[in-house]
């Protein structure tokens, strides 16, 4: 087997890898390699060719193959190399790929690794819905690959389960190609997507979104003939008396997306359990040494933008590790999901770190009006920030100046009682 | 299309049909398999529990009890012949009550009679010894080591292809709608034309029924009985070595399934199931609300028992990844029905080949071919080849194998189903292979691409695509599993947009 000793290895070539790679190689990363398994760079962003990307990083509104040519355009102009069409089949703790491509297997010793392996959709088997298993039950997130990158619809009479943000996409793009979208179903009393979504996808489009509903059954010996919907109650569960049918080919599911870390547990990390991504430390660095991870691997992200900064940060510490790895050795405190709080990233902040200020991220575990997001060390609230409203479908942001942090805290959201 | 004469028709390509194809194969014979869906080991023989039976719990006298005790013993050699996985992992029913320990004690006595390797009754301290922490309330229990979990659509599929390999003919989508006798032989008269045969096979599982009583006066009828299963993802099996059952004494459905059941599959996920209930329509594999509930509730209350339950403590609901539903072959007769009809001679039945019927067929086949090949003094076929050609997959590949591989043939350094490690070489083959792929589901069931975490998300793409090339068809024309179920139908501008 040929062997490499490169300094950062990057698993993943979309939005985080990218973004990851051209900040190492900035804060002076010799041999930085991006490591794709598909045989183009720019990961889902290919396939979204809608716009709305990059309003925060790059201060224009740029559709998804945009955002994904700028990142090439720059990476092309440094040395990072970035091979597709590769795999990696194995990682170990001690930052050993086994990377496979049609020329050979060949094994990379990195001295610093970063996951950005992005994530997949929750399939329909997750949900045991029941029913038979015929054509025209799809993820919205294929569904999308093969309308935008092979030109094929998988039906012209669509339910979409779930009010996740490609099926709310895709619920447009349905309409636009002349298909008839009948419904959206969402088991929540509010949509898991972004606000924006449902208002420039369902609402401009007179798609009906029927909350607190979900499909019970699926129709269709060969293919989807149609799917019945019911009310879920107060614990989820259907209301049979509210079950009804609706006619269609095709069922779409867009009911969540899943950290892709195959690769991260291979190499002995623990996954958490809101995330789906291993636990790191304000550089983004993981459990084990030198093992970095970031992106929609390590938290799913509502915007690409968020990926592209959050990456950004973990190539430059990344890049800081290959060059010398000291700051393992720091005083650490651990942050904890609070009431009302949802998968902070990160978990862990290293005390004395040079950057003034630690941000962290979450997701809030229900719908909130007005609200304080607050940091608690002890009983000594440290951090308060006023918000007008919270939703499950967009990550929460919150700065905490490094100073006054001393000891373990915990994040917390409280309705404000007007 | 299909060659007008043959010396023998097999109806059915699951488990049954498979065996016979392969068995008369050693003759010198001209066979045909006739399957009416898109595919081989479409119904039952693909949708079960996986487990090669020891025969304990067969009913002592009975010709399930005679073929499950000599089929399991076959199954060693045979898989090793075919390069199927299996795994001799035992099973252990657990008892948690003196009823249970009771039941367990006449099962005992039963296996014995029956012929059943090395049953043993176990107290908590041996079975503790044997399998781990099983939870407070077990007192004991049964183990039957001889016990295994084969790869059931791996096992039907290189039978195929192996009796394919030597010179057995398959003829896919092709019902058959009308047997006739004609002379000597019959008249079958199908989807895709009509053929002569001396003998005629009846495998044709749930439908069986309908076959035998074209042609015979004995009429027999078959129920589709329905079981479900739901799987869990492979992260569970370091914890699951033996299939683990409940004493079949308190099943909620009354008696008709083995009872629910905890079975590491030989590709590493786990099966649990399954329930059980007749059904009237033959096609009505459709999984429900109250099977998903009945078997999630079963694993929830009984989880305490079982000895995963130390490692992961309570049901992990979350790890489900796909639930299926299988169609049981119920005779009325409650026991095989096997060989040639007293009132038409030449056809032989295979039928009501329902639980243990996956261990049961290979030596069923055996001895109904011998016994055939006898009666109508037909000799061994010279050329016949008795290992099968056969390319190991990508993903059982050891590292050495895996850059020989690629060093031959750059497919192999193409992952098409990262969950499951599948290559391009290995859909290539899947597609080129004697009794070929021509579905996404064909695909799937000969490589697991698809049968992952996420269930075909990210390969099903490129299997379409990879169909379309090979098999000459436009990218709308590949279906998931026949007519009908067209995977990407409509081509980008076929509709009137808005």
């Amino acid at each position: 087997m040929k062997k490499e000793c490169i300094d950062i290895a990057i698993i993943g070539g979309g939005c985080a890898g990218l973004s990851a790679a051209l900040s190492a190689k900035q804060a002076g990363a010799a041999r930085v390699v991006v490591f794709e398994r598909a045989p183009e760079l720019g990961g889902v962003l290919r396939q979204c060719i809608h716009n709305g990307f990059g309003i925060h990083r790059f201060g224009e509104d740029l559709t998804g193959t945009q955002y994904a040519r700028h990142l090439v355009d720059q990476i092309r102009e440094t040395d990072v190399q970035c091979l597709t069409s590769t795999i990696v089949l194995d990682l170990s703790a001690e930052r050993v790929l086994t990377v496979m491509n049609e020329d050979g297997i060949t094994e990379y010793s990195a001295k610093a690794v970063i996951l950005a392996t992005g994530c997949r959709e929750r399939p329909r088997g997750a949900l045991a819905i029941p029913g038979t298993r015929p054509a025209g039950i799809v993820n919205a997130g294929t569904a999308q690959r093969y309308l935008n990158l092979e030109g094929y619809l998988v039906g012209k009479r669509v339910v979409i389960l779930g009010s996740g943000d490609i099926g709310l996409i895709m619920a447009r793009q349905f309409v636009l190609e002349g298909a008839h979208v009948i419904a959206v179903a969402e088991r929540l009393p509010y949509s898991s997507g972004l606000m924006r979504n449902i208002v420039q996808c369902l609402d401009d489009f007179d798609i009906p979104i029927y909350y607190r509903s979900t499909v019970t059954r699926i129709v269709g010996e060969n293919r989807v003939e149609g799917v019945y919907l019911s009310e879920v109650d107060a614990c989820n569960c259907p209301i049979p008396a509210t079950e009804r049918f609706i006619e269609c080919d095709t069922l779409l599911l867009s009911v969540g997306l899943i950290p892709e870390n195959e690769l991260a547990s291979q190499a002995g990390l623990a996954l958490l359990p809101f995330t789906g991504g291993p636990a790191v430390d304000d550089s983004f660095q993981t459990g084990l040494d030198g093992i970095f991870c970031c992106g929609n691997a390590l938290h799913v992200h509502d915007l690409v933008d968020f990926v592209s900064i959050e990456s950004e940060i973990a190539g430059r510490m990344a890049a800081q590790y290959t060059l010398a790895p000291t700051h393992r050795d720091c005083e650490v405190v651990h942050v904890h999901d609070g009431p009302g709080v949802r998968g902070i990233v990160p978990q862990i902040i290293r005390r004395n770190a040079a950057e003034a200020q630690v941000t962290l991220q979450f997701r809030p575990d229900t719908r909130y009006g007005a609200c304080y997001i607050e940091v608690y060390e002890g009983e000594n609230r440290i951090v308060r920030a006023k918000r007008a409203v919270l939703t499950p479908g967009e990550m929460v942001e919150i700065k905490i100046p490094r100073a006054k942090i001393h000891a373990d805290i915990t994040v917390k959201v409280t309705t404000v009682f007007t | 299309m299909i060659v007008d004469m043959y010396d023998a028709v097999i109806i059915g390509a699951g488990i049954s049909g498979a065996a016979i194809a392969n068995a008369l194969a050693r003759y010198q014979l001209r066979v045909a398999v006739f399957e009416k869906a898109s595919d081989i080991c479409g119904g039952a023989s693909r949708s079960n529990s996986a487990t090669v039976h020891s025969g304990h719990d067969a009913t002592y006298g009975s010709l399930k009890a005679h073929y499950n005790v000599l089929g399991n013993a076959m199954y060693d050699k045979l898989c090793d012949d075919l390069s199927v996985p299996f795994s001799r992992n035992g099973m252990i029913l657990f008892a948690t009550s003196e009823a249970d320990k009771n039941e367990i004690v006449r099962l005992k006595q039963n296996a014995d009679q029956n012929g059943v390797p090395g049953v043993q009754v176990l107290n908590r301290a041996s079975l503790l010894a044997l399998e781990g922490s099983f939870g407070e309330e077990v007192i004991g229990g049964l183990y039957a080591p001889s016990s295994g979990q084969v790869c059931p659509y791996s096992l039907v599929i290189a039978l195929c292809e192996h009796a394919a390999e030597n010179g057995v003919s398959f003829f896919l989508n092709t019902a058959v709608l009308r047997l006739e006798k004609q002379g000597e032989g019959y008249l079958v008269h199908t989807a895709r034309g009509s053929v002569q045969t001396r003998f005629v096979f009846n495998c044709a599982g749930v439908y069986a029924d309908e076959i035998n009583n074209m042609i015979s006066g004995n009429h027999f009828h078959i129920t589709p009985r329905k079981g479900e299963h739901l799987i869990l993802d492979k992260k569970l099996a370091p914890y699951v070595k033996a299939t683990i059952s409940q004493t079949p004494l308190d099943l909620p459905s009354g008696g008709h399934t083995k009872g629910m059941g905890i079975m590491p599959s030989v590709d590493g996920t786990i099966i649990l199931g399954c329930n059980s209930c007749d059904v009237v329509d033959k096609e009505d594999t459709a999984t429900s609300e109250e099977g998903i509930s009945q078997i999630i509730r079963f694993f929830e209350e009984n989880w305490r028992h079982l000895p995963i339950h130390s490692a992961v403590p309570s049901f992990p609901r979350h790890l489900i990844i796909s639930a299926f539903a299988g169609l049981r072959p119920h005779p009325d007769t409650d026991d095989f029905i096997i060989g040639e009809a007293a009132d038409a001679p030449g056809f032989y039945n295979m039928a009501g080949i329902e639980s243990p019927g996956l261990t049961a067929a290979p030596a069923i086949a055996q001895e109904l071919a011998n016994a055939f090949a006898q009666q109508h003094h037909i000799p061994v076929s010279e050329a016949y080849c008795p290992t099968r050609t056969y390319k190991k997959a990508f993903r059982n590949m050891t590292a050495e194998e895996r850059e020989q591989a690629l060093a031959s043939d750059p497919n192999y350094g193409h992952i098409v189903c990262r969950c499951e490690q599948v290559t391009r070489a290995d859909v290539l083959q899947a597609i080129h292979s004697p009794v070929g792929a021509r579905t996404v589901n064909a695909v799937k069931m000969r490589t697991r691409a698809g049968m992952g975490r996420c269930q075909g998300g990210f390969c099903c793409p490129e299997v379409v695509e990879l169909l379309s090339k090979e098999l000459g068809i436009p990218m709308s024309e590949v279906t998931l599993n026949g007519a009908g179920s067209e995977v990407i139908p409509y081509e980008i501008g076929s509709f009137e947009t808005v």
